[in-house]
């Protein structure tokens, strides 16, 4: 550790980190709903120099026809990096991270649609990372929940999320690059914000089972800031409607 | 107890009311508590509460009209696109061939007799094919700002261009007019109606909407009816 931190020095002396936050503070964020026209629903969020669209399409028909279900709706999830969103450029087409983040926010948003509702048909979520800092796939799951309820589709609740790390023995909320690169421990957390419910928990490093429980205590704190900007997106989506005189 | 404004927009997950009875679309019950499913205005409506959106797919139901494009036709069955994800069934007697002479591309304005698991079932005998006009498209959630309380904006609609209309639940629209100025107001009121669905006086901004396009035209027309 002593090594790492004569490189970076992640926590300085007073306790702030390397952007200047403080440990459990958000990097600034702005959601909007209803950016992309040609999708039925959409999002964008930006949070610290993470950029992300999410845009929906459907409930339409399903394409392979094989992959229709007779009883409810595939939710059909893509995660991709825009090949000059990192520092160094990322070679065309899904790897086999971006694969694996597609499955894992499929799964988180497959909790909150009500899918029965359409049957025989698919919902595409297409999450487009236009740059990235850390916690794209926090911030993607923010932006595709919001992407969803704005194209109107039946859920349960919305979902947000961010991610809890610890840098030089820190516990630190929303971590970004530098942290999760040189960082101990880095664990995303989504969750539905209104039930308390966990969707998504993954991590990477090591904790103790007491840092672990206030990790999930930051996280859930960190969510419910970020659940107030959705929904303050959402209606000013739909107060520009209904103010048009 | 209800938890709501009706005139401020819900967002999904958001608590409604207490009484699970009161349960109408758009919401949802969990733990004998009722939520909204989607984002949109919340409405006490023969009591129960029920959630209008302002946006979103089509879900058919028995009983309502719709305008569909014929994209089959087998033996003893149509198959019409309701524009887009869904498509429905209207079956005929195989002896009989297909009612009216239906044929792929056909346009037609039908009622839902049932929609379930098995399908949605048009009603055969209230099918009406459409031989002319324009069909376009709008949100769904926005048809019944376009029909008007008991049909009063599609009766203005009506009487300012001229114009027959054929108003789908689905969302399509075919607008059918003696002149293409008519059909033109028509569908420019539409997308007005369209774009300013939820806001206050919409009746009469469509009316002069129409009022103006009318002036624009009037000089046309007369030249016209004096050329004849």
């Amino acid at each position: 550790m002593m090594t790492e931190s004569k490189e970076i020095k992640l926590i300085d002396e007073e306790g702030r980190r390397v952007d200047g936050r403080r440990p459990d503070e958000l990097r600034p964020i702005r959601i909007e709903a209803g950016v992309l026209e040609k999708s039925d629903g959409s999002a964008y969020i930006e949070v610290g120099r993470t950029k992300i669209f999410a845009a929906v399409f459907g409930p339409r028909e399903v394409h392979p026809k094989h992959l229709e279900l007779p009883d409810r709706a595939v939710l059909n999830c893509r995660y991709h990096m825009a090949s000059f969103s990192v520092d160094e450029r990322k070679p065309l087409g899904m790897t086999r991270r971006e694969i694996e983040l597609s499955k894992v926010l499929r799964e988180a948003l497959e909790t909150v649609v009500f899918l029965e509702e359409f049957p025989r048909t698919m919902i595409d979520v297409f999450v487009e990372v236009i740059q990235a800092d850390g916690g794209t796939r926090t911030a993607g799951i923010t932006a595709a929940s919001l992407a969803l309820a704005d194209a109107g589709i039946p859920m349960s609740d919305l979902i947000a999320a961010t991610a809890v790390g610890k840098v030089a023995g820190t516990l630190v909320l929303d971590i970004n690059d530098i942290e999760d690169k040189y960082g101990e421990a880095d664990m995303p957390v989504a969750m539905t914000p209104r039930r308390n419910s966990i969707v998504l928990l993954q991590l990477n490093g090591r904790m103790t089972s007491e840092e672990l429980k206030k990790a999930l205590e930051m996280a859930s704190q960190g969510i419910k800031k970020i659940y107030q900007l959705q929904i303050e997106a959402l209606k000013k989506r739909y107060s520009v409607v209904s103010l048009e005189e | 107890m209800y938890y709501f404004n009706e005139k401020e927009i819900v967002v999904p997950g958001q608590l409604l009311a207490d009484d699970p009875k009161k349960s109408g679309p758009g919401t949802y019950v969990l733990g004998g508590k009722v939520y909204a499913a989607q984002a949109g205005l919340p409405k006490l409506r023969d009591g129960v509460v029920v959630v209008i959106p302002l946006k979103g797919p089509y879900k058919p139901e028995a009983g309502d009209w719709i305008v569909g494009v014929v994209t089959d036709v087998k033996p003893s069955s149509i198959e019409v696109d309701l524009g887009g994800y869904l498509t429905a069934v209207l079956k005929y007697p195989e002896r009989q061939g297909p009612p009216q002479g239906l044929t792929v591309g056909d346009v037609i304005y039908a009622r839902v007799k049932s929609s379930n698991i098995r399908g949605i079932f048009l009603e055969s005998e209230e099918m009406k094919k459409l031989t002319n006009g324009i069909i376009i498209s709008m949100t769904p959630a926005r048809i019944p700002r376009l029909i008007g309380r008991k049909g009063s904006m599609i009766a203005l609609l009506k009487k300012e261009t001229g114009c027959n209309f054929w108003v789908g639940r689905n969302g399509l629209i075919v607008v059918s007019g003696k002149s293409s100025e008519g059909e033109f107001a028509a569908i420019s009121a539409i997308r007005v109606v369209e774009k300013e669905a939820h806001s206050q006086g919409l009746t009469d901004r469509v009316a002069a909407l129409l009022k103006s396009a009318k002036g624009r035209n009037h000089d046309d027309r007369e030249q016209g009816d004096k050329a004849n």
